[in-house]
């Protein structure tokens, strides 16, 4: 009994002492409470809009026929296409390109209406400036919907001249009908997907950048085992890293609250998992991190400022190992194995699974298991981690 | 000072500072190494450049000849692949949330009967959005296929009315659009985040360095040492100091843009003199907004906190991702205090529509401008020099100290 209750004050011991040091640090201040503060504020409002609507379009009707003004009526009330320009040749809207006043251009042929009045297909042609992927997007859904629903008039037109009326006719154009359903973000917004993920990655960061500089600072001058309370240097490092990692767990908890649960709200993001679910799965998470960090921390970082300046920039890769813009399944092997050495991974899967689409802790059963593994792991390393700066410093 | 003798302390300060990279040189190699790794990743994750054979699933309700043909056709298609056939709704869904599939499609029972008969069948077509990629592009390619089953359902009836193809053509397809993609024509995804991100991640680096460089002379205490070398002058030391950097960054910002447009034939329709002059005027401002933040604030570790919050933004700011011009008014300013933003406005305007100066200048001068804020980190670093204030973080003393007792 007594053992324990020594156990447990020995750890407390390295608890406060480690939120000491947090708190007379202003740069772990800053990368632990500012960033995580500023950035889902910064990114909730860049991409609050969601979807890029009203994109300009400038369209050439070489022959205006009462079909072509029907069509380009159309275009324009689409919510993705404004209608902006109207140009007589290819040479004037290329121009317009050039300056980026417009973002795709839609030529309806001179024999277009020609070709429909007998009975043929007409052909559009439609040009997309793909600088940016999401104009090309809006645009393209845009001009598809007025060519679906156009196809359906004159089909039905169609089908009158040629005797075919009533419920058969209206069978024979939609002969099978679909109702597609766009589940977890029904308008394809970008940042109820973008930013979920985005959300994660910031407490991953600020938390791996936090502990690598204490890691960092301690190293500096190999002053490490100052900060660990004396009686404790020679014993089991275990108490060092448990006490720590309770310190930034408990750091870590009103983050974690505002980022992943009051952002999402004020921000309006999908938010379908259960408290409890998130909870248990976050939990394992922030474990993981914070030993992969000490690991990390303790075995590579000699300075205070240079895990920023070496490992900042990986963040975008680790953003994209998530695989949520690019599917895991379509990820070359080796990559996909890669992207288990850090938390991020099933921690972004599992968080996006939670939280837009739902699951609770059953569906998301593999990436749980792998962040308590992944937990586990960094721990016994942790351990090793400290025994090496211990070693390091002795000699 | 002459302008010869300014010449002669640059030249000093350089040497100076090539023998400190050759003393310790992890920090460059690490950072090279990073910005490779950054490369080869993009280059080599996204090889396909749009993702082929996504899971999809179908719910079967039917279990028809023509729901199985269904699936058949499905999986004949290059972007989706059918990894499952489900009993009922549920079991789909829940595969969806493990994350299993990206979309399904949900054949009613009857269909076929239906669909002889006239009755319009009702399909369900379900996609997963929260990946927008993945579920976007599978749900495009099973929109496609329904369509196109749609379209061979009514040439069966058409032609048993006794209807020639060639009319049965033109009833059913009376429109049709075909679309141009100028400047990727394969919607590809690889060309379209490496050709940016690439050269952020770069500007990136170069920022974050710049800060840390300064930061380290002051807390290695070299700062006297470098501006007795320059005759104590700021800017010309810091361009010295910071010189043989620019040189390095460029060189291999340049050879990622040169292997991007010349062997992966990555689009580029405009000067490669002016691609290259970007690129070198990206790494320059880059080295700039370093220097303001690093000559501003005189304490290093916190200067280099400041530098890393300022430059994560530079990915979503370039606009590459999402436009600019659809984010809230201020970012339309803040976006200009980046030289990612600048870069990418004018690689869009070369590469893509292969425009030539008279389009590009005003990003160019933006980018060349940048040097002000060089000129204003300079004066600050001066300033706070000769008061005496750029000495090593207090902490570090006091820790010194601390280690002196024991």
């Amino acid at each position: 009994m007594n053992r324990i209750r020594m156990w447990l004050l020995d750890i407390w011991e390295v608890t406060t002492m480690e939120i000491r040091r947090v708190f007379s640090n202003k740069m772990t201040l800053l990368v632990f409470y500012v960033a995580p503060l500023l950035y889902p504020i910064i990114f909730g409002a860049i991409y609050s809009k969601e979807v890029v609507n009203d994109v300009p379009v400038a369209v050439i009707d070489e022959k205006p026929s009462t079909m072509t003004r029907r069509i380009i009526r159309k275009l324009d009330a689409t919510p993705e296409i404004r209608v902006d320009y109207r140009c007589d040749n290819m040479r004037e809207a290329e121009q317009l390109m050039r300056d980026h006043k417009i973002h795709a251009i839609y030529l309806i042929p001179r024999d277009f209406t020609q070709s429909v009045e007998h009975m043929e297909t007409g052909h559009i042609e439609l040009f997309c400036d793909m600088s940016t992927f999401l104009y090309y997007k809006s645009v393209a859904t845009g001009a598809s919907s007025v060519q679906v629903d156009e196809l359906h008039t004159i089909e039905e037109e169609r089908y009158a001249a040629a005797g075919i009326t009533g419920e058969t006719a209206e069978a024979m154009v939609k002969p099978v009908v679909y109702d597609d359903i766009r589940l977890f973000n029904p308008s394809g917004g970008f940042s109820s997907f973008f930013i979920q993920a985005l959300l994660m990655v910031v407490i991953h960061q600020t938390l791996f950048f936090g502990i690598g500089i204490l890691c960092g600072e301690a190293n500096e001058d190999r002053k490490a085992l100052h900060y660990i309370p004396k009686r404790l240097r020679n014993k089991s490092l275990h108490r060092v890293t448990f006490g720590r990692a309770l310190c930034y767990m408990l750091l870590y908890i009103p983050v974690t609250g505002y980022v992943l649960w009051i952002v999402p709200h004020w921000f309006r993001l999908p938010q379908l998992g259960t408290v409890h679910d998130l909870v248990m799965f976050l939990l394992p998470f922030l474990l993981a991190v914070i030993f992969f960090a000490q690991t990390f921390g303790n075995f590579f970082v000699r300075q205070k400022t240079t895990i920023m300046l070496c490992c900042l920039c990986f963040s975008v890769v680790l953003f994209f190992l998530s695989g949520v813009v690019w599917p895991q399944s379509n990820m070359p092997r080796f990559w996909l194995a890669f992207s288990y050495i850090f938390p991020s991974t099933p921690g972004i899967q599992g968080f996006v699974h939670i939280a837009s689409t739902g699951a609770s802790l059953a569906e998301v059963r593999s990436e749980y298991m792998a962040l308590w593994i992944q937990a586990a792991f960094y721990f016994v390393f942790s351990i090793y981690s400290l025994r090496y700066i211990r070693w390091h410093e002795k000699i | 000072m002459n302008f010869k003798e300014q010449i002669l302390t640059f030249q000093r300060v350089m040497v100076r500072e090539l023998r400190r990279v050759r003393r310790q040189p992890r920090y460059v190699i690490i950072l090279t190494l990073l910005a490779t790794l950054i490369f080869t990743f993009f280059a080599t994750m996204m090889h396909e450049g749009i993702p082929e054979k996504l899971p999809v699933a179908v719910v079967d309700l039917d279990g028809s000849y023509l729901s199985r043909r269904l699936c058949h056709e499905l999986n004949a298609t290059q972007s989706v692949e059918v990894v499952a056939i489900y009993n009922n709704h549920t079991e789909a869904r829940k595969a969806m949330q493990r994350g299993e599939i990206f979309a399904f499609y949900e054949i009613p029972e009857g269909m076929y009967n239906d669909l002889l008969n006239f009755r319009s069948p009702h399909f369900g077509l379900y996609s997963n959005t929260a990946y927008l990629l993945a579920g976007m592009l599978s749900y495009k390619q099973l929109a496609r296929l329904g369509m196109l089953a749609a379209g061979a359902v009514q040439r069966e009836v058409l032609r048993k009315k006794g209807y020639d193809d060639n009319a049965i053509q033109g009833l059913i397809q009376p429109v049709n659009m075909t679309t141009h993609q100028i400047g990727n024509p394969w919607t590809s995804y690889r060309i379209y985040l490496m050709t940016t991100i690439v050269p952020v991640a770069v500007s990136f680096i170069v920022i974050l360095l710049t800060v840390y460089l300064i930061g380290r002379e002051v807390e290695t205490k070299g700062v006297n040492r470098l501006m007795r070398h320059a005759h104590n002058n700021a800017v010309v030391a810091l361009a010295g100091k910071l010189f043989p950097y620019w040189f390095w960054f460029s060189l291999l910002a340049l050879i990622f843009n040169l292997i991007m447009f010349g062997p992966m034939h990555y689009p580029m329709n405009g000067s490669w003199l002016l691609m290259m002059a970007n690129t070198m005027l990206l790494v320059f401002a880059a080295q700039c907004a370093g220097v303001m933040i690093a000559g501003c604030l005189p304490d290093a570790p916190f200067s280099m906190g400041v530098g890393g919050i300022y430059g994560a933004l530079s990915f979503s700011l370039s606009g590459f991702s999402f436009p600019v011009e659809h984010m809230p008014r201020i970012f339309n300013g803040i976006s200009l205090i980046y030289p990612a933003r600048h870069y990418f406005l004018n690689y869009r305007d070369i590469a893509f529509f292969g425009n030539g100066l008279e389009h590009c200048w005003p990003s160019m001068c933006a980018l060349i401008g940048f040097g002000v804020l060089w000129l204003i980190g300079a004066w600050r670093f001066q300033h706070n020099f000769d008061r005496g204030l750029l000495v090593p973080s207090s902490k570090t003393l006091e820790k010194k100290e601390k280690g002196g007792d024991e």
